[in-house]
């Protein structure tokens, strides 16, 4: 055994691949790290924050990742290990020789196994030298822990490595072929990535992490509520699902084994099947063949084209991995579908383009296998069936086999997108969605997708030709995937860098393909001059005969050189070179080219050489008048305006700042009194005007100004997404902005020191005087007059804040003048397109939908929204300000809802095709509830609205949370609230692991959305059950009373902490600090139950509950704190519906409670409705262990 | 109707001498070129088949450059390699035909008397649509001559038709290719001495990358007559015998080793006048001691190779 294992072990040491393999993993173990710790200006890896790159998650998930993209190593290694004795013939050396099967399994595999540990081995070499790599930035490093290293070996690879080896291992053994080997690998890889979908239902979390293989997904639920500090101290433990992960697949791979020894045949292979006997038939006379017509000319050409694509395609699909990996690729794509757009755990309508989105997302991966593998497969095809010679000496052009293989590659993708439609339309009855579009999916499918697989096509079958060599043909096009995916990353974004890099399309209902295609058009272009000079490559150094030195190839070229050769690659150089100067033109000199870094560098300049006027008084904006005029067919428009700027500083103003997007064309500043022009800085949108006089204290001023949006058009291609052809949608943001803008700066600390900028923090202390001079939606005026003139063509409508009062129409355009009769903060909003309208009342409220023809199916829901929410608003908040409510719908470029002063633009892709199940319990009606969410918003925000400091979101997004949480209990009652409540949890918990700079407690949170949304919903649900709706109403009341529509200084969360506070009982005021201005945590499990029956189907359960509580600090390290709290312990029946809840006070570890109960019950425990943050809320409830009382 | 070689080399990259200098001028009918193994032949061969290029000299077929003009090459060619595979799963039908699309005879009808004709020619007629996977060494060497035959070519070349053929289907096989017109060129490469013998009217012998020999079989063995003397020999004396007398061949028989030996004069050692055949021409000329003025050939070579 051993000398079969050291005969293998020095054969793959000699072999050059062997080192190749280590050194390459070595190579993108330290890329990975130093792209990690900051080493490259654009790259963009990161484990979350402030987790350390060598901190224990960060190694283990190192390290695990990169063994998960060696798996295709793993199966050419082990695979081959028992596989090449076939392949070369020399079996029957072995088989002969005095060793049994057990010493011949056994010291290949092995053989096999340590050779793979030596090359993985590299991968944590590299991920521990990758440390000390120059560019890495300290703060990135923690304590270099030798276990942290040595324990993912132990846990993940080797057991991985024994796994997988064992199943290659097998399949090369028992099918003494590679390719089920190499299909295997892949079907595992794709194990991997389909357990990534599930992964967003919260339900199948654990399942996903059970069918992983690899382990990783098991790693990642094990960690993933682990804070900061855990991630960087804690070492990974072999526990819980990741133990069992490990246990389930350790199995599989010694099931493997021993299927191996079982069935491996250590005796004759018999390559054909059965002994073939010709049956003699009496010899015939042999006639005369007549003499045949050949036909060489074009004619007769085409047809040997057609006969051989033919042959080819046929070939290929009757071929068994062909089917299988197509298969594959089918239920990879059922497993997705799903999950197509989902949100809450609630489904949206199958739309054609959502659809498309996830099935060619999922299906591409296929398409790529297929295609490289296929590229392989038909140029090769004849070698290996060893038919070459035969092939090579026919009459027929070299070009023709080149030509009809790359042709029936092509056809083939084609024939894979057809099954994907097929599939896409067969979801969609399924469904019970008959809208079929089969425009949209022919379009996308075939005139979209097919060109590019198609130059992924032609580049597999180069490289397969050129470089003639199979597998290195396979290894060039993974590392050109590779390459693909990681050189964004590394700061190569510019998208004429990567062959095949076209720019994404996205299909909006509303703006139907936008002005997205010309510009994918011309790329493509671009890329199939490349394309081509390949083709004409190919042709050229197609190899046909023996010759294989390069030296023999080149003569060939040489004579092979024809005319249409040089057309084709002539042609393809002049749509390389003219598509090439026309993108050129395009991106960089008509639109400034900028990657990621270079959009900082600017942001950076921005802040070092302007960030000395931020404390210069500035006057502020009080009205604003504008006229915009919006032209959706060319996609441009013009802003004109006029702001009142009035000093209300106590001194006077000499100099003007204005900041300008840097998008926008300007046309002019003017003031109404002299001005000088002195800083002109177009680049950075920096300008600044010294008045001749001076503006005093008190005085006012007009700015007039003109803009534009220029959508740069260049031969149909355009960018800027400002204007759009329907469905246009911008906000304040591009209006002049006035002094410095401090929202500018870069904010993440990564890519300040990156750019040479100290570390800043990311907001104001809560109560920093001078940052509450400012509201935290623009920090250039306070409450503004409103006043809106838009227009736009005559088949759209124009929509700004407001009531609009006056509608006319002139040279064929639409106006629509808006007013608002109450001042309103200096944030609006303007939107334009073809929209059907939908209207409603509540009271004398105007309720108004503007919405995509199509789009009807949540608008009842959403006008309920509105009207269920003005009535507990208005009931116990405040009055409403404004006379209307209006919805408008905009394309799914962005997907959000955002609250404007009586408008909210609304994104088709969040609501408008959700589809909601009401006789479904764990269904969320979620149009229902963002459109409550939105409307509270007209309270929180638009009347009281916080100070630009800590904690400022809370007023906000925490109380338009709250308030739509209180909607929609009222509407669905509390049961549904559990579900809802259960995403927050995790959304919350999640957030926290992500932390990248510190989690700070609820009131203090700096706009961080796993706070004000996530945990902002748990703390105030609790809240509102542990001291009562009405009470905690009757706080936000007197918060809208006394701060609504207050100017500086503004509030802060200390207002509702307090006004909460006033409202809550002595006993709970600890609640308040917990929930506010702490970061608690608690684990609250049940420990046992059990129930005895009283008779007339009464029980008596008997429930011991455990519970703890911890505080963190900012990265999560924890200490346990007293407990003093209020818990239900509840028992629940076996359909999971509460039977008894009862509040106790829990003041000790480990307490028993007795319940009475009515009904038979299934489960008991401590805070059954998960209202308490616990990282395990699943082990609240435990079985109840039944005592018969009759036994 | 000629085939002209010229100056013909090939050096591999590997430092292997495969052609040296080949000049043979082969007429229609059928020519038979000999050597052992590595001798250069199927080198030759595929060089001719255009299926490899050599690094220097010509080949013309009448007057098409085969080095530059392949394709006008291929369109009059059939080419049996020496060793191919065919697709598991296609018929014989099926494949044959979709050669006969690809030499470019495009009427449906002509193509298929040529198919359904070739078939019965080469006796496959029956199993023409079992796929060619299943077929035995002896039927895939037919349909492989049969799809040679495929538009009439004007040079058919078969490198080492029947090797690992039973005696059966070499015969068969060999009717077959005396089958083929004679106003073709069909040149067939061997290293077995009987199949030039029972079938071409020229030949040439080649030896490390060189012609060594060419001329008619049958003027070869007039020639040879009177110079090929044979005895019994102890085993053990054999090594005595070669440093004595220019031994050619020795072979068993029945259990006692013969030996042939080359000398203008009948030796007096106990040696018999043999008949000499066509295999005594290739030894001897192996030998480096019969007709071959031009080269120079290298003594020790191992003789003892043996045949068929």
């Amino acid at each position: 055994m051993l000398t079969i294992m050291f005969f293998e072990l020095r054969q793959k040491f000699r072999s050059i691949s062997t080192y190749v393999y280590f050194l390459m993993f070595f190579a993108l173990a330290m890329l990975w790290m130093a792209a990690a710790g900051g080493a490259f200006a654009g790259a963009t890896i990161s484990f979350g924050g402030k987790t350390h790159i060598n901190a224990p998650s960060s190694v283990s998930q190192t390290i695990t990742f990169l063994g998960y993209l060696g798996i295709v190593i793993v199966a050419a290694m082990m695979g081959r290990a028992i596989q090449q004795d076939t392949e070369h013939n020399i079996w029957h050396f072995f088989y002969t020789s005095p060793i049994n099967k057990f010493q011949y399994l056994a010291g290949r595999f092995l053989g096999a196994f340590f050779t793979l540990l030596f090359i993985f081995s590299s991968v944590g070499l590299g991920a521990w030298l990758g440390c000390y790599l120059p560019g890495i930035e300290p703060v990135h490093l923690g304590p270099i822990m030798p276990l942290s290293y040595i324990l993912p070996y132990l846990f993940s690879l080797i057991p991985n490595l024994l796994i997988f080896g064992a199943l290659f291992f097998t399949m090369g053994a028992l099918f003494r072929r590679m390719l089920p080997v190499y299909v295997a690998s892949v079907v595992l890889l794709i194990g991997y990535l389909a357990s990534g979908p599930l992964l967003h239902d919260l339900d199948n979390k654990t399942l996903a992490a059970l069918m992983d293989p690899f382990g990783s997904r098991a790693i990642s639920l094990l960690t993933e509520y682990w804070s900061v500090a855990d991630k960087n101290t804690k070492l990974v433990p072999l526990s819980g699902i990741y133990l069992t992960n490990r246990l389930i697949w350790s199995a599989f791979g010694f099931i493997m084994i021993l299927t191996c020894f079982w069935r491996f045949n250590f005796a004759a292979i018999s390559s054909t099947g059965r002994q073939k006997k010709e049956r003699q038939a009496p010899a015939i006379t042999s006639k005369r063949v007549t003499t045949a017509h050949t036909n060489f000319s074009t004619s007769g050409l085409l047809r040997m084209f057609i006969a051989q694509t033919n042959l080819n395609l046929r070939e290929t699909i009757k071929n068994i991995y062909f089917i299988a990996i197509a298969l594959c690729g089918v239920l990879f794509m059922a497993s997705t579908a799903p999950v197509i757009t989902k949100m809450f755990g609630t489904s949206t309508y199958p739309v054609t383009y959502a659809v498309l989105e996830v099935l060619s997302g999922t299906f591409s991966l296929f398409m790529l296998i297929i295609t490289t593998f296929y590229a392989g497969e038909l140029v090769w095809r004849e070698r290996d069936a060893r038919m070459s010679q035969l092939f090579d000496t026919l009459p027929i052009p070299n070009s023709l086999p080149f030509l009809s293989k790359l042709l029936s590659l092509i056809l083939l993708q084609g024939l894979l997108l057809f099954v994907l439609m097929i599939f896409g339309i067969l979801f969609q009855t399924i469904k019970g969605y008959h809208h079929y579009e089969l425009a949209e999916y022919s379009y996308q499918l075939f005139l979209v997708q097919w060109p590019d697989y198609m130059l992924i096509a032609v580049l597999a079958m180069a490289i397969q030709i050129i470089i003639n060599n199979k597998y290195v043909g396979y290894f060039l096009m993974i590392a050109y995937y590779i390459a693909q995916v990681s050189l964004p990353g590394l700061g190569f974004e510019h998208p004429m860098l990567v062959y095949g890099d076209v720019p994404r399309l996205t299909y909006s209902a509303i703006n139907g393909y936008g002005h997205f295609l010309p510009e994918i058009r011309w790329t493509q272009t671009y890329w199939s001059g490349i394309a081509l000079i390949l083709v004409s490559a190919s042709m050229l150094f197609w190899v046909r005969g023996t010759t294989s030195d390069w030296r023999g190839r080149l003569r060939l070229a040489k004579l092979n050189t024809s005319r249409s050769i040089t057309i084709i690659a002539a042609m393809g150089l002049l749509c390389f070179a003219s598509a090439g100067c026309a993108l050129f033109y395009f991106n960089n000199i008509l639109n400034t080219y900028k990657n990621t870094f270079d959009k900082q560098s600017e942001q950076a300049t921005y802040e070092t050489k302007y960030k000395q006027f931020e404390r210069a008084p500035q006057p502020r904006i009080t009205d604003v008048k504008l006229n915009v005029d919006i032209f959706p067919n060319v996609r441009r428009a013009n802003i004109s305006g006029e702001y009142v700027l009035t000093n209300r500083s106590s001194t006077s103003i000499q100099k003007i700042f204005i900041t300008e997007d840097t998008d926008m064309g300007i046309n002019h500043f003017i003031f109404d009194r002299e001005s000088n022009a002195d800083i002109q800085d177009k680049q950075l949108g920096f300008y600044s005007f010294t008045l001749k006089q001076a503006l005093q204290s008190g005085e006012t001023l007009k700015l007039h100004f003109d803009l534009s949006v220029d959508p740069k058009t260049f031969l149909g291609m355009s960018k800027n997404g400002t204007v759009l052809f329907n469905g246009t949608f911008f906000n304040s943001g591009l209006m002049p902005h006035i002094g410095y803008q401090s929202h500018i700066e870069i904010t993440e600390d990564k890519d300040r020191r990156k750019h040479g900028l100290k570390e800043k923090e990311r907001m104001a202390s809560r109560d920093d005087i001078k940052a509450l001079q400012n509201n935290y939606i623009s920090n250039d005026a306070d409450l503004i007059n409103f006043d809106a003139t838009v227009s736009t063509s005559a088949d759209q409508m124009a929509i700004a804040p407001g009531k609009f009062d006056r509608e006319w129409s002139k040279d064929g355009r639409r106006y629509f003048h808006y007013t608002l009769d109450k001042p309103i903060w200096n944030f609006y909003s303007f939107q334009s397109g073809k929209f059907d309208v939908k209207t409603a009342k509540w009271n004398d409220v105007d309720i108004e939908i503007d919405y995509q023809h199509g789009h009807e199916y949540n608008l009842d829901r959403m006008i309920k929204g509105v009207q269920e929410s003005l009535d507990y608003y208005t009931k116990n908040f405040s009055p409403y300000q404004h006379k209307m409510v209006r919805i408008i719908e905009f394309p799914r470029y962005q997907s959000f809802a955002q609250a404007f002063p009586n408008t909210i633009p609304f994104s088709e892709s969040i609501g408008f095709i959700a589809k909601v199940d009401d006789k479904d319990p764990k269904d969320i009606d979620y149009p229902f509830y963002v459109t409550a969410h939105e409307v509270a918003h007209q309270w929180w925000a638009h009347q009281v609205l916080a100070g630009n400091s800590q904690g400022e979101t809370v007023l906000s997004e925490t109380l338009a949370q709250y308030s739509a949480l209180m909607v929609m209990k009222h509407h669905y009652g509390e049961a549904k609230m559990r579900r809802f409540l259960k995403f927050e949890l995790d959304r919350y918990l999640m957030g926290r692991g992500q932390e990248r700079k510190k989690e700070l407690p609820l009131a203090l949170n700096e706009n961080q959305q796993y706070l004000h949304y996530a945990k902002g919903s748990l703390v105030m649900y609790l809240l509102q059950d542990q001291i009562g709706e009405d009470k905690i109403n009757q706080a936000l009341h007197e918060v809208v009373m006394q701060y609504a529509y207050k100017g500086p200084p503004y509030p802060t969360s200390r207002v509702l902490v307090d006004a909460i506070r006033k409202v809550t009982p002595a006993d709970k005021q600890g609640l308040i600090d917990d929930l506010f201005n702490s970061i608690i945590l608690f684990e609250n499990r049940a420990l046992s139950a059990s129930a005895k029956p009283l008779g007339k189907g009464t029980y008596e359960v008997n429930v011991e509950v455990a519970a703890a509580k911890f505080k963190a600090d900012e990265l999560g390290a924890e200490k346990e704190v007293l407990l003093h709290e209020w818990i239900d312990i509840g028992v629940d029946d076996k359909d999971g519906n509460s039977l008894i809840r009862e509040r106790h006070y829990i003041d000790r570890k480990i307490m028993t409670f007795k319940l009475l109960v009515h009904g038979e019950p299934a489960k008991a425990g401590i805070d059954p409705d998960n209202k308490y943050i616990d990282r395990t809320p699943d082990d609240n409830l435990i079985k109840v262990d039944m005592n018969d009382a009759k036994s | 109707m000629e085939l002209c070689i010229e100056h013909l080399s090939k050096r591999y990259s590997n430092g292997v001498q495969a052609l040296d200098d080949i000049n043979l001028t082969i007429p229609a009918g059928m020519f038979g070129l000999l050597g052992p193994n590595g001798a250069g032949k199927s080198t030759l061969m595929r060089t001719l088949a255009t299926l490899q290029d050599a690094d220097s000299g010509t080949a013309h077929l009448d007057t098409i450059d085969i080095r530059t003009h392949k394709d006008d090459v291929r369109r009059s060619l059939g080419y049996l390699p020496q060793d191919f595979g065919l697709y598991p799963k296609v018929s014989a039908y099926d494949l044959l035909e979709h050669f006969a699309v690809l030499k470019g005879i495009d009427n449906n009808k002509e193509r298929k008397q040529v198919v359904e004709a070739l078939l019965h020619q080469t006796n496959l007629y029956n199993v023409k649509n079992k796929h060619v996977g299943g077929f035995s060494g002896g039927m895939r060497q037919r349909f492989g001559i049969a799809q040679a035959l495929i538009g009439n070519p004007k040079l058919i070349i078969v490198d080492e038709p029947t090797a690992g053929l039973d005696p059966e289907e070499r015969v068969r096989f060999h009717n077959l290719l005396s089958d083929i017109g004679s106003d073709k060129i069909v040149i067939l490469s061997t290293h077995i001495v009987e199949d030039v013998a029972d079938l071409c009217n020229n030949m040439a012998v080649i030896n490390q990358g060189k012609v060594i020999l060419k001329g008619q079989p049958l003027a070869l063995i007039e020639a040879i007559q009177g110079k090929i003397w044979k005895r019994f020999i102890e085993k053990n004396d054999l090594s005595q015998f070669q440093q004595d007398y220019r031994v050619i061949s020795s072979r068993l028989t029945s259990g006692r080793t013969l030996i042939h030996i080359y000398a203008d004069q009948q030796p007096t050692d106990g040696f018999l006048p043999a008949h000499g055949n066509l295999e005594d021409v290739y030894f001897s000329a192996m030998a480096g001691l019969f007709d071959a003025p031009e080269t120079k050939i290298a003594r020790e070579h191992n003789i003892n190779a043996r045949v068929a």
